[in-house]
């Protein structure tokens, strides 16, 4: 009911339904899913090297980064499911982009990395065309 | 097999998923805001969700083969090109409508990925 009111509204700022809050969580589960399993492999990569591929890959999924990685990572894919069932695909893959911007923030964030300014603009640009995308669509929702 | 077919095969099959994601859970219509228990599971049941599982799986093998080999951030813009690639599939698979100003934001988005990777 929500989001109708809001889209018949004439073109008033970012139309934002559940289906684009799934989206951003989408991205936000994937993103920290990889870095928990990242974390997690290091760790069991360097104890079990020599070890045949079946028991590496049981002394991965043993890890507690790594399981926990999985399932947040299945979240998100859950929560992209929901989302491709709300809208068009050409107007919700392009803003998977966002991905790139979460990175860069969470990178900042978490680890301290700096972000040069060539990248600044970068995620500026992205930014644009996601708002820009978001604003594209007469017929956009399911 | 060559680094850059397989990164341009995971691409392509990557793309290829996103349709058939869209395909699959099109048509399952729900009335409330939210999915019921029903509908996750029904999709389960669905071959063309299989379809979307198995070529993701693909795709993401091909990206490892090919990431193996060659520089993510040469990997990465490249990457961006699969939403051009979706957008085609979608308007001529799906009968999605892509007005113009969805591809102009689609080129905007592909410049801003390009320009994150170079810098």
């Amino acid at each position: 009911m929500l989001e109708t009111k809001i889209s018949s509204r004439p073109r008033a700022g970012l139309r934002i339904g559940l289906a684009e809050v799934a989206l951003l969580g989408s991205i936000v589960f994937a993103a920290s899913g990889h870095l928990l399993i990242k974390e997690g492999l290091n760790v069991a990569a360097s104890a079990t090297m020599r070890e045949a591929i079946g028991l590496r890959i049981l002394a991965y999924l043993s890890q507690p980064s790594v399981f926990l990685g999985l399932c947040v990572y299945g979240i998100g894919t859950l929560a992209w499911i929901f989302a491709v069932s709300k809208r068009e695909i050409s107007y919700l893959f392009p803003l998977t982009a966002l991905n790139y911007v979460v990175v860069a923030f969470g990178g900042r964030l978490l680890f301290g990395e700096s972000i040069p300014l060539k990248r600044w603009v970068g995620i500026l640009v992205v930014v644009c065309g996601v708002v820009l995308m978001n604003r594209s669509s007469e017929g956009r929702a399911e | 097999m060559n680094s850059m077919a397989a990164l341009w095969a995971s691409i392509a099959i990557g793309g290829l998923a996103q349709i058939l994601l869209k395909r699959g859970v099109s048509g399952r219509t729900y009335f409330s805001k939210l999915p019921s228990f029903a509908w996750w599971t029904g999709l389960l049941r669905s071959g063309w969700l299989w379809a979307w599982g198995i070529s993701f799986v693909i795709a993401t093998g091909l990206w490892l083969v090919a990431l193996s080999r060659i520089e993510i951030s040469y990997a990465f813009p490249l990457l961006s090109s699969s939403y051009v690639l979706v957008a085609v599939l979608s308007k001529w698979l799906l009968n999605e409508s892509v007005p113009a100003s969805r591809w102009l934001a689609m080129v905007v988005i592909c410049a801003g990925v390009i320009l994150i990777a170079v810098a």
